[in-house]
């Protein structure tokens, strides 16, 4: 399941070193440090996070407990295309999340499909996959708020690193299948999602998403039952999630027991106010300011990352290197990852890896051999087949979602 | 093993055939989840001591562990009376309005930027 990356970890860089931060470590003792065994510094300020094990997982970076919001440590990204399960980020939103296990045994666990529909449908997961034909896609699941903790200005909200990203191979039947199967009504205009996760107080709105009737009936949406091969973990989704490809992942909704099809649009605080957008190509507005109109949060930008070296990693003039990295968009496909190892002055073409699908992860690599002594600043930037692109310098918005700014990683060249 | 054999010593050979045979019959449809210890951690981070922590701990407490508080960057006390007055109207917690300002005061004392 490596794919096209071998496992193998830049020599000398250190965990600390791929978390990129040194010397501004610690300056506090963490409330967590009397009994996490581990923990990192994400490289901005009260960036200290636990590294804490849980079931089905190595130990990840804890943002916070209940509900559980764990994030994938850097270095994961160079071990392979395919983020492995016990390392995929998880985040929910409610207290009574991950629900629990015996709701979701083959015996007690139903979806069903009712509202505007011939006829309303409650399927086992084995019902799903003996009446519907199985498929697979490769795709990336990334949390809208993803590398949150780097905006300037700071912005509330979880305070998250890069590593709120994946890419798997998820298996399970077409969404568009199961709702023809059920027969969606002319007037049917949204269809509505909820999983089995519950607030505690019944003040609180339940975690539901609605995604347009014309985008549910598109091939690519999955109800998906399997990640890399094995049952999803119970952390991101067992028994059944909704797989959105090319889609924030606040619309794959796990444990997804309840769709239903609506006639109108969909009007709940996760789709409105919560998970908007500055209404604007960019998704941005100036700094510190508010947006005049806001629409719901839908497809990912650009992003690239260079993944095989660190901030404030060494290397050896005149010892060559072979740079590596991901890039991914939201399933136009991405044609071009232009890397600069002088700070953006000069850009050369990376090499592209094979192509997992066009909503995966795509390696990319460059052979360079540092000269002279100092520091160099690196950067990636991708452009799709549509030509987007990333900016140079981070856009900002209020909810901090959507961050795609090329992310420098600056190295010091040492005497071989 | 052994306490098979134990409960089976002096059994009819036939009945201990029958108890096994039903042993294995009654194996349950197979549950990825089953084999896993599925539990939480328990341990959640505590805030930093001072007056006004222990109502904030149990304000907010019953919906969310407090590292939703200690992970937050530098806020100002403006952004802070935002964010609980968001809990009370958005999602439902049952705050009284004479509460917010000592909610805001411990919040802005321990989890604000230094004054300049």
């Amino acid at each position: 399941m490596n794919e096209s990356f071998p496992r193998r970890r830049h020599p000398g860089i250190s965990r600390r070193g791929f978390l990129g931060l040194g010397a501004s470590a610690a300056l506090t003792a963490p409330a967590w440090s009397a009994w996490a065994a581990d923990f990192v510094t994400l490289p901005f300020a009260n960036g200290e996070r636990p590294l804490v094990k849980y079931p089905q997982k190595r130990p990840l970076i804890r943002l916070t407990t209940r509900p559980p919001q764990l994030e994938t440590p850097f270095s994961v990204f160079n071990e392979s295309l395919l983020t492995p399960n016990d390392a995929f980020f998880v985040r929910y939103h409610l207290t009574h999340a991950p629900p629990p296990p015996e709701r979701l045994t083959p015996e007690a666990f139903r979806v069903s499909v009712t509202g505007q529909v011939a006829t309303p449908l409650e399927l086992s997961v084995e019902a799903l996959k003996t009446r519907f034909e199985p498929v697979e896609t490769v795709a990336v699941l990334q949390c809208s708020g993803n590398s949150r903790g780097y905006f300037q200005p700071r912005v509330g909200g979880g305070q998250l690193g890069h590593g709120a990203m994946g890419c798997a191979r998820w298996k399970g039947v077409r969404l568009a299948d199961v709702l023809k199967a059920a027969g969606i009504q002319s007037s049917a205009k949204q269809v509505v999602f909820n999983g089995l996760d519950t607030p505690f107080l019944p003040a609180t709105p339940d975690f539901i998403k609605a995604i347009e009737v014309d985008l549910a009936m598109t091939p690519e949406l999955l109800l998906a039952y399997e990640m890399n091969g094995e049952p999803l973990p119970w952390l991101n989704g067992y028994p059944l999630r909704l797989v959105v490809p090319g889609y924030y992942g606040t619309y794959w909704i796990k444990q997804v027991h309840d769709i239903r099809v609506v006639g109108d649009e969909f009007k709940g605080f996760w789709m409105n106010p919560g998970y908007r957008i500055p209404d604007d190509p960019c998704a941005a507005v100036a700094p510190g300011t508010t947006p005049k109109r806001t629409v719901p949060i839908s497809r990912m930008n650009v992003r690239s990352f260079i993944t095989s070296v660190a901030d404030g990693a060494e290397v050896r003039s005149g010892v060559p290197q072979r740079f590596r990295g991901i890039a991914f968009d939201d399933g136009q496909g991405i044609c071009e990852v232009l890397v600069s190892v002088d700070g953006g002055r000069h850009w050369e073409s990376a090499t592209l890896g094979k192509s997992l699908g066009k909503f995966a992860f795509r390696e990319w690599t460059l052979d360079w051999t540092p000269q002279g002594l100092g520091t160099r600043t690196l950067m990636a930037r991708a452009t799709n087949r549509l030509g987007q692109s990333q900016p140079l310098e981070p856009l900002w918005n209020p909810a901090g979602y959507m961050r795609n700014c090329v992310e420098p990683v600056t190295v010091t060249v040492l005497r071989s | 093993m052994n306490r098979l054999h134990l409960l089976l010593s002096g059994v009819p050979v036939v009945l201990a055939s029958v108890l096994l045979a039903a042993d294995v019959a009654v194996e349950p449809v197979r549950n990825p989840l089953a084999g896993d210890r599925l539990e939480l951690p328990k341990d959640e981070p505590v805030l930093k001591a001072g007056p006004g922590a222990e109502l904030v701990r149990s304000a907010c407490s019953s919906c969310h562990s407090m590292d939703y508080v200690i992970t937050q960057p530098p806020l100002t006390r403006a952004q802070w009376t935002a964010n609980v007055e968001k809990m009370k109207a958005r999602f439902g917690a049952p705050l009284s309005t004479n509460e917010i300002p000592d909610l805001v005061e411990y919040l802005e004392a321990n989890y604000s930027p230094p004054a300049r």
